[in-house]
């Protein structure tokens, strides 16, 4: 009761803190002559930026700092140079096959994700009669926690007595594969991460693609079809471009959020010789073998490669996203 | 065929098409209770019973009394009540204050904030753990909590922004006329306008407190304190025990069932959520 209620008092106590930092801006603001409703403004997104300049900002370059040292926790960093980043270049058994695997992953969920749930999602803009118990239904694992869907695929994937390796036994013992153990054995592992992640994904994709779909003004399919355009030609030239800043928004987020995999990997627990994601390889580093420097410079590698690809695809976005707000103009 | 004919025929192909990927989708879930309902020794027969026979629902009691699970529920709902609704309020004022007014650099700081989106939980974690170390509140609930306070999912502020944004001048104008300072405004004329955001927001931070994993996993350290998905990891085992599925798969369904139920309830909001944040860009 006691630990509930100390952090209670400190939850009450915060933003009373916050409230005089905001009140201070505000003065403050005022003296040097700002007009009182920019100092409000100001003052009222105070404590985001409190918050960005303690949690995010000075995170960030500690943390770049820290890839340069050697630091336990205890103690002080040591200044070690580029030693962290030319031991996982060189030396580092586990991160080469974490980059590998976590590139792959993402390469292999991100155009299934996309393309699929589009394809799904234009199989429901049919105008089909109960449209709106499929929607729920395919929704549905995206709001199942993360805990829950990995446990219950790692069941699935089961190699003595899951469904999947039941339902797949014709083919398999076609091939005269056995019963593989899904996320033990390397061939396998990214094949099952996969699957796994599609069912998760598919239906928040899904969702957001529908309602785009249903934004396309029937007036551009009408006037196509005056043209004499086919169902393909209507789907290349009218859907693709009205919905492309979806896609764009889609592709960017999946492609981030896949490549930050964490909680599934934890509770699948797939044999080390399967491999693991970099950020598992920055939470066991850091927090169980207290390379506190070794992590950041991992976590560090992953960041840059998130902004190199995010970067690529925004650079390549004026060729094929199209904003009708531009041409209005 | 004639034209009619194929286009009835299309149309019971997308019907057998729709209907085949919500089986594909709906079968794991009957998976999983068929498993939690099983007797201990029919979890691993061969070929797989898709009917437990007779349905253990004592599986359920006795997961849950396996470990300390009704602290744990205790612990995730604090957690959860102190997190969410210092989110919503904080990230209401600031999205208020970046949609209303007008100061220099607002701009800036708004595409700095949408920038913090890509940023990977991983590169700040380790600095945010020593910052919280140096407060001496590791192990305690703080550094789950604390923070929200500060508005830190640019999601939410984001959404919350646009709703504020589709909000005619003319109502700010007019109260501002009848005297109304900020606050006022903000609490009688803003409030009343954003309520289908507030309940799309509270929604999806309920859902991310609940579902956390990583920040309980770091920060707490005495079993009295784990929340549900910590308490969950160590529920399943050791790295190299064969975990008893029945109770993972019941235990599962526990965890899933207050976002389950909060779904059905709140579908409109969650999907209308959903859209609303993969839409706008």
């Amino acid at each position: 009761m006691s630990a509930y209620m100390a952090t209670f008092l400190r939850w009450l106590a915060t933003p009373v803190v916050l409230l005089a930092i905001s009140l201070f801006l505000y003065w403050l603001l005022r003296k040097i002559g700002w007009q009182k409703k920019a100092a409000v403004g100001f003052a009222l997104i105070s404590p985001w930026l409190v918050g960005f300049l303690i949690f995010t900002a000075f995170p960030l370059f500690y943390s770049l700092y820290l890839s340069f040292t050697e630091y336990s926790i205890f103690g002080t960093p040591r200044f070690v140079g580029l030693q962290n980043y030319i031991f996982l270049f060189t030396e580092d058994l586990e991160f080469w096959p974490s980059v590998r695997i976590t590139l792959l992953y993402a390469a292999l969920t991100l155009p299934i994700g996309v393309v699929g749930a589009l394809l799904v999602a234009m199989l429901l803009n049919n105008r089909i009669k109960g449209i709106g118990i499929f929607r729920t239904i395919y929704y549905l694992p995206a709001i199942l926690p993360e805990v829950a869907v990995a446990l219950l695929w790692r069941w699935i994937f089961n190699s003595e007595s899951g469904i999947m390796n039941y339902l797949l036994s014709p083919i398999l013992n076609f091939f005269g594969l056995g019963k593989p153990d899904w996320f033990g054995d390397p061939h396998y592992v990214i094949f099952a991460f996969v699957i796994m992640s599609v069912w998760g994904i598919f239906g928040t994709n899904t969702v957001i693609f529908l309602a785009a779909l249903q934004g396309v003004s029937r007036s551009l399919y009408e006037a196509a079809e005056i043209d004499g355009a086919s169902g393909f030609a209507k789907f290349i030239h009218v859907t693709i471009p009205q919905i492309s800043p979806v896609i764009l928004l889609q592709v960017v987020m999946g492609m981030i959020g896949a490549l930050q995999i964490f909680t599934v990997a934890m509770f699948v627990r797939p044999t080390s010789a399967a491999g693991k994601f970099m950020n598992q390889l920055v939470y066991e580093r850091g927090f169980t073998q207290l390379h506190m420097g070794e992590a950041s410079a991992i976590a560090w590698v992953l960041f840059i490669i998130i902004l190199i690809l995010t970067l690529l695809v925004f650079r390549s976005s004026p060729a094929w996203v199209y904003y009708e707000a531009e041409v209005k103009r | 065929m004639g034209v009619a004919g194929r286009k009835r025929f299309n149309r019971v192909l997308i019907y057998i098409t729709v209907i085949s990927i919500a089986i594909v989708i709906l079968l794991p879930f009957f998976w999983m209770l068929s498993t939690a309902l099983k007797p201990e020794g029919d979890i691993f027969t061969w070929p797989p019973d898709w009917i437990p026979d007779p349905p253990q629902w004592h599986n359920f009691a006795d997961a849950w009394n396996a470990m300390p699970f009704s602290r744990f529920l205790l612990n995730t709902i604090f957690v959860v009540a102190l997190g969410m609704s210092a989110e919503l309020i904080s990230e209401t004022l600031v999205a208020y204050g970046f949609a209303r007014f007008r100061f220099p650099g607002r701009d800036l700081i708004f595409f700095i904030l949408l920038a913090t989106m890509m940023l990977p939980f991983h590169v700040t974690l380790i600095p945010t753990y020593l910052i919280w170390q140096k407060f001496g509140l590791v192990g305690e609930f703080d550094p789950l909590v604390l923070r929200a306070w500060t508005a830190w999912g640019p999601f939410y502020i984001f959404l919350l922004r646009q709703f504020f944004l589709g909000i005619p001048r003319e109502l700010d104008d007019a109260a501002e006329i009848d005297g109304a300072g900020p606050i006022q405004t903000f609490f009688y004329v803003m409030l009343p306008q954003i309520k289908p955001a507030l309940l799309a927001v509270g929604i999806f931070t309920f859902r991310g407190y609940w579902n956390d994993f990583l920040g309980p996993l770091i920060y707490l350290t005495d079993m009295n304190k784990y929340t549900l998905n910590l308490g969950m990891y160590f529920f399943m085992g050791g790295v190299n025990e064969q975990p008893q599925w029945n109770y993972l798969m019941a235990m599962s369904i526990l965890v899933a069932l207050p976002i389950l139920v909060l779904f059905f309830l709140a579908q409109r909001y969650f999907i209308e959520g959903v859209t609303f944040t993969g839409l706008k860009d």
